[in-house]
């Protein structure tokens, strides 16, 4: 699966995009704040539990907004990354 | 009266060029508190609905807080209140910086400007005296131009708001600036065209006292902390330009007046690509912690660079040539133009010209030289520039063919960076705006970038949370607070109740909050009813209602959802029929 940042996070990321194996949005941030340490201060909880900073919100193939680290994942999903005042 | 408030405001009739001082009551202080509320319940007070908006009775208001001047980051706001002349009902646009520390201090908590000077002239009011100077050397001048004019001419200390020569050719969406900044939406600059006013300089010595100075120092303190950390990174970090990339892949980016939602050279209006090329300098307004100003350069001068411009003036236009795009936002701050309405009206021009309905056939998607070209006539009103002076919607009617259908406005307002049925919250937030089609009087979007709805396929359930985000809006341009500062409050109504107890010494409660907010939206609605507002007018053009996003199918609204939300928007804010509000 493919994660993708903008705005902030892409900033801290420091790319626009990365590839990770993950089945579920929990493993997926695990694997993330593993290979990218930047981003590891916007990732909080323990164990399976993972979840974003609040300043932080993410979206499953831009569909729809999703936070339950327990969200499957599929190998072709696309789980967006961007700062959560979208707006303004 | 309470600590934070002078207790008056200062009337200005500047057919006379005489200035009185009226009493507020302190009851009536309580229940609008500032900025857009105290605004509106001064015009409706002055009997502004009647009033045709460029008339020499209309008012306006310039409104400033009981915030203003006190060490509350983002504070120092003023909201400029009027009839608009684009939609012909209420509009309150918000401004920073200098100009509302040095209104308060001239003794008053809003200034009222009605009546028409013998000719083009600027007001002076030095520490509360009010008298009238010629402008007439001034004609024509940009907004900067005018402001340092007048800075060598009374003094450094003084502050001034000006119109540029958009306002003065009382283009229906002509701003009023201030230190770059501007009173953006709805046409106050030409409302104060229509008054044969150039500008506005004052300068004071009249302070407020606080009720409770150490508590309020300390919670001062605590709020510039948080407006350093993570919840406003993102104003800090890139300003509200990085939103572009953003809503370009969401498919919520207005491209070619709205007949797409993503645009295929959004990376070249990046910041990211902005940088690249420029060197960029950040900027913020007085007591402002935060500083979201990012100001690229540009020739030999520099251009504050927002989303809402890149956006009308990039890919609403189809211009992806960031260069253009700059000097065009740079062109429309010169003229006193609000860049949305601007682009909105071009674009609409250029669709126009493209299914062969008017007949100008340099006016074409895609061109920055064209676009440069099409502002200049309108901040002339030379040419085409004349029809487009009247915003999308007055031209429509003029240039026929349906063609309303797809002029990009509600009420006469165009709309702002946010495709209606891929943000489907806002669409119902646009709908219903007492300004037309605002983003800033409704933060529904926030909704819709949030796991509270299905953003493309929204349901009743979305009313309630549309009509919270109006609420607090409504709320933050009357304290005034900036609303880049939003992210950093755990619970807004109780925090903005303790900053109201610390500077006022009221006893207020974030349930007195809540209910304020509401009754300033029902104080807009009000004015608008007056003003001759009907149900029809809560909707969206037809373009949104029978064409899904060309990109994204599931992204499409119809007739009857959108009815059924403002049916309900209606129903949960206890509307009735045609004379409910109050
Ligand atoms: S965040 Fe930006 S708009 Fe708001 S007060 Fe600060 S500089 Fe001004």
């Amino acid at each position: 699966m493919q994660v993708e940042f903008f705005g902030v996070p892409r900033e801290r990321a420091g790319v626009s995009e990365l590839e990770l194996q993950a089945d579920t949005l929990g493993q997926m941030l695990n694997a993330l704040a593993a290979k990218v340490p930047s981003l590891g201060p916007f990732i909080g909880g323990e164990g399976r539990d993972l979840r974003l900073h609040s300043s932080f919100i993410a979206s499953l193939n831009g569909d729809r907004f999703v936070s339950d680290p327990g969200t499957p994942l599929g190998q072709n999903d696309r789980v967006l990354i961007l700062s959560a005042d979208a707006g303004g | 009266m309470p600590f934070g408030y002078h207790g008056r405001y200062l009337r200005i009739d500047v057919s006379r060029g005489v200035g009185e001082y009226v009493p507020l009551d302190e009851m009536v202080l309580r229940q609008y508190l500032g900025g857009s509320g105290l605004g509106v319940r001064l015009l409706l007070d002055e009997g502004a609905p009647g009033f045709d908006p460029l008339s020499p009775e209309a008012p306006i208001v310039f409104a400033f807080s009981p915030l203003v001047g006190s060490p509350l980051t983002t504070s120092a706001k003023f909201a400029v209140v009027s009839k608009s002349p684009l939609t012909e009902r209420i509009n309150d646009s918000l401004a920073s910086s200098g100009f509302a520390v040095a209104g308060k201090r001239c003794g008053c908590d809003a200034l009222m400007i009605v009546g028409r000077a013998p000719e083009l002239s600027v007001v002076i009011i030095d520490d509360g005296d009010v008298r009238l100077e010629s402008a007439v050397e001034h004609r024509g001048a940009t907004c900067r131009e005018t402001e340092s004019a007048l800075r060598s001419r009374l003094g450094a200390n003084f502050r001034i708001a000006s119109i540029g020569p958009a306002g003065e050719n009382l283009v229906r969406y002509a701003t009023v600036s201030h230190d770059g900044r501007h009173a953006g939406r709805g046409g106050s600059g030409a409302v104060l065209g229509s008054k044969d006013i150039k500008a506005i300089a004052l300068r004071g010595t009249q302070t407020t006292e606080w009720a409770h100075p150490r508590e309020l120092t300390e919670l001062s303190r605590s709020l510039s902390k948080r407006s350093f950390g993570p919840a406003t990174a993102k104003y800090r970090e890139l300003g509200t330009a990085t939103n572009l990339l953003t809503f370009n892949r969401f498919g919520a980016l207005p491209t070619r007046n709205f007949q797409s939602g993503s645009f295929e050279e959004a990376a070249s209006l990046s910041p990211e690509q902005l940088t690249a090329t420029r060197s960029k300098t950040r900027d913020s307004c007085v007591a402002c912690t935060i500083g979201c100003e990012h100001i690229y350069s540009l020739g030999d001068g520099g251009v504050r660079v927002e989303y809402e411009s890149l956006f009308a003036l990039g890919s609403l236009c189809g211009v992806g040539d960031a260069d253009a795009v700059l000097r065009a936002s740079k062109r429309c701050d010169e003229l006193g133009l609000d860049t949305i309405s601007a682009g909105g009206t071009i674009a609409f021009a250029m669709e126009c010209v493209e299914r062969g309905w008017l007949d100008e056939a340099w006016l074409r998607f895609g061109s920055g030289d064209v676009l440069l070209r099409a502002i200049e006539l309108i901040g002339s009103r030379e040419g085409i520039g004349n029809l487009l002076a009247e915003g999308s919607r007055r031209a429509a009617y003029a240039i026929g063919h349906g063609s309303i259908a797809i002029a990009p406005q509600v009420k006469g307002l165009e709309i702002p960076g946010y495709e209606p049925r891929a943000l489907q919250t806002m669409a119902l937030g646009f709908a219903v705006g007492a300004r037309g089609a605002d983003h800033n009087r409704s933060g529904a979007y926030e909704v819709d970038f949030s796991d509270k709805v299905d953003r493309r396929h929204v349901t009743l359930d979305a009313v309630r949370h549309a009509i919270e985000t109006e609420d607090k809006a409504a709320l933050m341009d009357s304290l005034i607070m900036c609303k880049f500062l939003r992210g950093v409050f755990t619970d807004f109504y109780a925090e903005s109740a303790e900053m109201l107890r610390d500077v006022t010494g009221w006893d207020v409660s974030a349930d007195e909050l809540r209910e304020t907010a509401r009754r300033i939206v029902s104080a807009r609605r009000q004015f608008n009813l007056l003003a001759g507002w009907t149900p029809a007018e809560d909707t969206l053009p037809e373009r949104f209602l029978n064409t899904p996003l060309p990109n994204d199918p599931a992204a499409s609204l119809n007739r009857e959802r959108l009815d059924d939300l403002v049916a309900e928007y209606h129903r949960q804010r206890g509307h009735s029929g045609a004379h409910d509000a109050e």
